[in-house]
């Protein structure tokens, strides 16, 4: 056999060096960018907190006001107590849930997947709404209902209280540790489990001896993950805690936005919050990196689901009862205060009223426009955290630049600062002068991009990495560019992957509460700050109205994803 | 009395058949195989024997005692058995030792007893250093002998293998093959044996059931299976071989190129066209005319490659058109387009369907 | 002609600084600014968006209605001003503590509706300096559920507040966010201590943020009795809500809410014309279809409503507001915990 010598096509060779070299110049702009919307907020917020207000220069007076206070440390400590608390509750809504979807025989598992889904879809400050109008100490439904039963004076029930925003906030987080238990179930072989049937261990103690302790790593991220989302979370604070009379991290930042605005006081205050999240996100990462923890999924077969008997009733029971609390309830009564002209005036025909949907829509300037600017500003920052991320996720795979690690760190970095934070951070970096972004919907929508950074690397990564590189690498030889490859071959191949992300970014953009909070003008409210503002005058029947047409208008999407994607595709997790 | 009996079981997706008509029986300490390409069925017969899926019909008894029908069907647990899967399935989060005591946990042993029997057992697969270690920490191999370890330890009334040396590179395939027989030389076990490799069916079995689409193509010991394989896919799959049509006519068999007394060719009796499997082996090779028995039939050399331990010629009779495959010892050199003699031996040609 | 008019409108403006001018070359030249942007805590929602389609119907000008609590109205104003833009155009709180600021400051365009001189005599004048004025009025009262309390048993005086019998069951806003709340709570103060409010801490009210969040409460049947605003209650009652205003014998809370133009508002017309808007006989209208009070004696006063005249009011002075608001805020969080 002999070997034909290769014909080197000068002009392709120098063909393809003009076009590295102008795909060079499109990495550089991705890292340009990231550096803008990564780095410079979270510099100018460290900075910023160190920097007096009037003067400018090097203070640490900034710290001594903010820490100087009891009421502000209680803040803080209200804000980790009340982690600590929602991710246990949360825990115990998931875990269970999570182990009877996936593996066993309970009956209607399709049905709590779409719950849990539709508890994952519902804001957390749309829950809390619903949870005053269940349970406000003399008017909520359940105070009521237990008044009619037992004839007490009043119910035991007030959501106006530590224990009840800790359940508002778990009933609405609850669906991140269910995913992440899920997919930890899912990863353990089902040969794990055979192993130890075979060698004697009914169902019970191959759960526990083998697959709990398998999936315990990720289980516990996923509380971790719970815990974080609860101390950054706006809105249902500021609904339930402020009439409880306590306050937290984020509702006490909002009042250093107050009268005056004392941002450089915000800056040092809102220091320990990310300090607490950097840690928690170091100890997840180590727990779901130790090695040998995601079994090897081998043949299995089918896999066996676990035997309930006769705990399979109990077990649906249980999962339709957290449905109930996240779903069922709250729907309802929402539904009964958009329809009605006085909520508390119950479900009779003269309370029936359409007014509500009316106002909202049609009379209401600003929230019908409101619900507009969410729609726009999430696509929008959809979009930009698509394109950019699979850039990115492209560079640091194929390792295109040196230290392509830090990019992507970069890209994942967003996920340690609370929303809220990462508004603090924009507002001081971009607001004044000389970008002079303030009130302009092109901050809100550099703020949402920022947060739903990680999201989109996770999953832009996840899919490069399945591609195999000779594809591309096919391109380049036949004389394409790298852009070429990555234009004609890459995204195409992942268009469904991506569509995903998008979606995936999209839905909770258009809900996006905290980092809102801080940064919208009077002609770029979003509809969730909308339905915040509404609370503050208690008008709970336009408020519900809103909330719900809100909810209805995310559903056409969800469907497009389904059917692109697969039912759960909101549920899944990928690795991480 | 046998130690495990299948009657006609078979599993059914649907109208798919994956296994039918399955029937085995296995004598104590016996070694068997379920040899066969991916899809034939065989995993799904080993997980119906352990219990992990019930037989759409057929029965599975052991000792006499019904475990699976298709109504009833002893959970795994119950069965006292040992499996090894094909990727291991060791428990990350428990360490070898306790991998392996794992099984006498659940039989309730004392702890004495248990560490005793865990420190034998390590010692036989050469372990007993590593028992405090992680899976993360062992290579294949490793994991492989601790799977062994703890399928063993229990004492399990059979020992079922699915394609357990699937994942090792060849020259672990090779030592562990002879590892896997030798453990059961020196304890006994009933064993079911799954495999897609025929070299490591051979070497390990007693007996060895052929499985093709689902259905058992032949039972036998490895030697009988080689020397005389029922059918063309049994032929084809164990060793190589050459496929050779005939014809009877009158009192002859004609092959290709030569033809034989029909009383010297087995399976000879009926009329019409046949089929008949020749191993290379079986055919001698020489430059000067055989005298002897057999057919001596002349050929020449159309083809040939050197394998290092052997010699594959492709020989094609004078008289005939299609070459056959001859293997010889390294040392015989034969160049292409020479004239040779081919010795063929008739009782050595097996009929096949 | 369109362009000679609004010439001579420009014109007039110039040469009249102190800014009394012709309604009609204001709203010619106001319609081609298009929109003016309105920070307003005076009415609700509803009231508000009401008074800017008043406004757009009449005038063809559109309003950018942000309706916020007083604080965060204020708050926003002045985040705006540290970032160096101009986005308010009307500013409309209901503390008056902050125009004496944002005046000394010199951020108001001096600018005197010509419409002043025909509203209610008790109204005019009140800012001497001509930089803000009265646009709206209302009182804070007593109010109850009806359905559950009934007029013998509702609380006739502040100090009823504080009877055991309404321990859980009493509603106020946030000084921190509202401005009426920030002035009843002044006044309280003036009126009966501090202590007022450690033993009214005991009766566990439910704090919301505006003083309209009492309205919800009261409707919800969360709670009974409420310090709340005479007008949104009787604008809800006369919906079909079970709700009542009971006069405090010590005095109701009258509230003086001014509104002011922004120095750089960049729609100064329609900026104007806005304020002579706020005293029109529509406007007024307006107002009394919301139960606040009408600031043009042609209107009467909505039926339900005691006339102003007919009770006995009290109210803070301008200069006890703008120092006393702050402070209370902070005594309000240290009693209240947050």
């Amino acid at each position: 056999m002999t070997v034909a010598a290769p014909a080197l096509a000068t002009p392709a060779a120098s063909r393809r060096a003009f076009a590295f070299d102008s795909t060079w110049l499109i990495w550089i702009a991705i890292i340009a960018v990231l550096l803008f919307l990564v780095v410079s907020p979270f510099v100018y917020l460290v900075v910023t907190s160190f920097t007096a207000e009037r003067t400018g220069e090097f203070t640490l007076s900034n710290y001594a006001a903010a820490y100087g206070r009891s009421r502000y440390v209680d803040a803080l400590l209200n804000s980790l107590k009340l982690g600590a608390s929602a991710a246990a509750l949360a825990g115990l809504f998931a875990v269970p849930l999570a182990w009877a979807v996936a593996r066993t025989d309970m009956p209607g598992r399709g049905l709590t997947r779409m719950l849990v889904l539709a508890t994952f879809i519902t804001p957390p400050y749309t829950g809390a709404v619903a949870w005053i109008l269940l349970a406000g100490p003399n008017a909520g439904w359940l105070n009521r209902f237990y008044v009619f039963l037992t004839g007490a004076e009043s119910g035991p029930f007030d959501i106006y209280s530590f224990p009840g925003l800790a359940l508002v906030v778990a009933l609405y987080s609850f669906p991140y540790i269910f995913i992440f238990t899920t997919a930890a179930l899912e990863l353990v072989s089902s040969e794990m489990e055979d192993a130890a049937n075979i060698l004697g261990a009914g169902a019970w103690r191959t759960m526990r001896r083998v697959t709990l302790p398998l999936a315990l790593p990720a289980i516990l991220g996923g509380l971790i993950i719970c815990f974080l989302e609860a101390i950054a979370l706006f809105g249902s604070p500021a609904m339930i805690a402020i009439p409880a009379r306590f306050n937290v991290v984020t509702t006490q930042l909002f009042q250093f936005f107050g009268n005056p605005v004392r941002v450089e006081v915000a800056a040092a205050y809102a220091m320990p919050l990310l300090g607490v999240t950097i840690l928690l996100i170091l100890i997840q990462r180590l727990l779901t990196r130790r090695k040998g923890f995601v079994a090897l999924t081998g043949k299995g077969g089918e896999r066996r689901p676990i035997r309930l008997g006769r705990w399979r009733w109990a077990v649906f029971g249980y999962a339709m009862f957290v449905a109930a609390l996240s779903v069922f309830l709250p729907y309802l009564f929402l539904l009964q205060a958009a329809f009605s002209k006085a909520w508390g005036r119950g479900f009779s025909l003269d309370n029936l009223s359409f007014r509500n949907l009316h106002f909202v829509l049609f009379e209401h300037a600003t929230a019908a426009q409101s619900v507009i600017n969410s729609f726009l500003y999430g696509a929008a920052s959809a979009t930009a955290v698509v394109i950019l991320t699979l850039g990115v996720a492209y560079i640091v795979t194929r390792r295109l630049v040196p230290f392509g690690g830090a990019l992507g760190f970069l890209c994942i970095a967003p996920f340690v600062i609370p929303g809220i934070v990462l508004a603090i951070g924009f507002y001081a970096a971009y607001a004044p002068p000389p970008l002079a972004l303030y009130g302009t919907a092109l901050i809100l929508i550099l703020a949402f991009t920022t947060r739903f950074l990680p999201i989109g690397y996770v999953n832009a990564s996840a899919a490069i990495r399945s591609l195999n590189p000779e594809m591309e690498e096919a391109v380049r030889v036949l004389g394409g560019s790298r852009l070429t490859a990555l234009r004609r071959v890459v995204a195409p191949l992942l268009k469904r992957n991506l569509l995903g992300a998008w979606l995936l970014i999209f839905i909770p953009a258009t809900r996006e509460l905290s980092a809102a909070i801080f940064l919208y003008g009077p002609n770029t409210k979003v509809a969730s700050v909308m339905i915040f503002d509404m609370s503050e005058e208690g008008n709970f029947e336009y408020l519900a109205a809103l909330a719900l047409i809100l909810q209805v208008l995310t559903l056409p999407l969800l469907w497009i994803g389904q059917k692109a994607l697969g039912r759960d595709f909101m549920l899944r997790r990928s690795a991480t | 009395m046998s130690k495990l009996v299948l009657k006609n079981v078979a599993r059914r997706y649907g109208s798919f058949e994956v296994v039918a008509g399955f029937s085995l029986e296995l004598v104590p300490g016996e070694f068997v195989s379920l040899l066969g390409p991916s899809g034939c069925g065989k995993t799904t017969t080993l997980r119906m024997i352990a219990g992990f899926a019930p037989p759409s019909s057929g029965t599975i008894e052991m000792d006499g005692q019904v475990i699976s029908s298709p109504s009833t069907v002893v959970p795994p647990e119950k069965r006292r058995m040992s499996m090894i899967f094909q990727s291991y399935a060791i428990w990350p989060n428990m360490t070898v030792g306790e991998n392996v005591a794992f099984g006498l946990q659940v039989r309730k042993l004392s702890r004495a007893e248990i560490d005793r029997r865990v420190d034998k057992i390590l010692d036989v697969v050469q372990m007993r250093g590593l028992k405090g270690r992680y899976p993360a920490e062992l290579s294949g191999g490793q994991q492989q002998r601790v799977a062994l370890a703890r399928a063993i330890v229990v004492e399990p009334e059979v020992l079922l293998l699915d394609e357990p040396l699937s994942n090792l590179d060849a020259n672990l395939r090779e030592e562990m093959r002879f590892e896997i027989r030798r453990l059961h030389d020196e304890f006994k076990i009933t064993t079911v044996y799954v495999t897609h490799d025929q070299s490591e069916a051979m070497v390990t079995s007693d007996r060895i059931v052929v499985m093709n689409h689902g259905r058992i193509e032949q039972i036998d010991a490895p030697h009988r299976l080689y020397a005389r394989p029922k059918s063309r896919f049994v032929a084809g799959f164990i060793g190589r071989t050459n496929f050779l049509e005939a014809t009877r006519e009158a009192g002859e068999v004609r092959f290709d190129g030569f033809s034989a007394a029909a009383g010297r060719v087995e399976g000879a009796e009926t009329s019409g066209s046949l089929l008949y499997s020749l191993r290379p082996q079986a055919i001698g090779l020489a430059m000067a005319r055989p005298n002897g028995g057999s057919l001596a039939v002349e050929a020449e050399i159309a083809g040939r490659s050197y394998l290092g331990e052997y010699w594959d010629y492709q020989v094609r009779p004078l008289a005939g058109a299609r070459p056959l495959r001859v293997s010889t010892g390294p040392n015989a050199v034969f160049e292409i387009g020479s004239r040779v003699w081919l010795e063929i031996d008739p009782a050595a040609m097996v009929r096949v369907e | 002609m369109k362009r000679w008019a609004s010439l001579a409108a420009a014109a007039a403006l110039f040469l009249a600084p102190a800014a009394r001018a012709d309604i009609k070359a204001l709203a010619e030249a106001a319609k081609n600014e298009g929109e003016i942007t309105w920070y307003v805590a005076h009415y609700t929602s509803e009231g508000a968006e009401d008074l800017g389609r008043g406004f757009t119907e009449m005038y063809g000008v559109k309003v950018n209605v942000v309706r916020t609590t007083a604080q965060v109205a204020y708050q926003r104003l002045l985040q705006d001003m540290k970032n160096n833009q101009t986005n308010c155009d009307v500013f409309s709180s209901t503390d008056v503590g902050h125009y004496v600021r944002l005046a000394a400051e010199g951020q108001f365009l001096k600018y005197t509706p010509e419409t002043e001189s025909k509203i209610v005599p008790a109204f005019r004048n009140f800012d001497p300096g001509g930089y803000y004025h009265t646009t709206s009025a209302g009182l804070i009262a007593l109010t109850y559920n009806t359905s559950k309390v009934k007029p013998e048993e509702a609380p006739k005086k502040w100090q009823d507040l504080l009877d055991i019998k309404w321990k859980g069951k009493v509603s106020t806003g946030h000084p921190g966010f509202s401005g009426y709340v920030g002035t009843w709570v002044l006044m309280m103060k003036k009126l009966y201590g501090w202590e007022y409010f450690e033993k009214l801490e005991k009766n566990k009210p439910q704090i919301g943020r505006s003083i309209n969040d009492t309205v919800t409460a009261l409707n919800a049947g969360e709670r009974l009795v409420a310090a709340g605003a005479e007008g949104s209650t009787l604008f809800s009652a006369a919906r079909g809500n079970p709700l009542a205003v009971s006069y405090p014998t010590d005095g109701s809370v009258l509230i003086i809410a001014p509104s002011a133009i922004m120095k750089g508002t960049k729609h100064p017309n329609a900026a104007k014309l806005f304020m002579e808007y706020l005293y029109s006989v529509e406007a007024a209208k307006i107002n009394a279809k919301h139960f606040a009070i009408p600031l043009r004696p042609e209107v009467p006063s909505p039926p339900g409503a005691k006339p102003v005249g007919e009770i006995k009011t009290i109210r803070p002075t301008v200069a006890e507001i703008d120092k006393g608001i702050p402070e209370v805020i902070e005594q309000w969080r240290d009693t209240f915990g947050n």
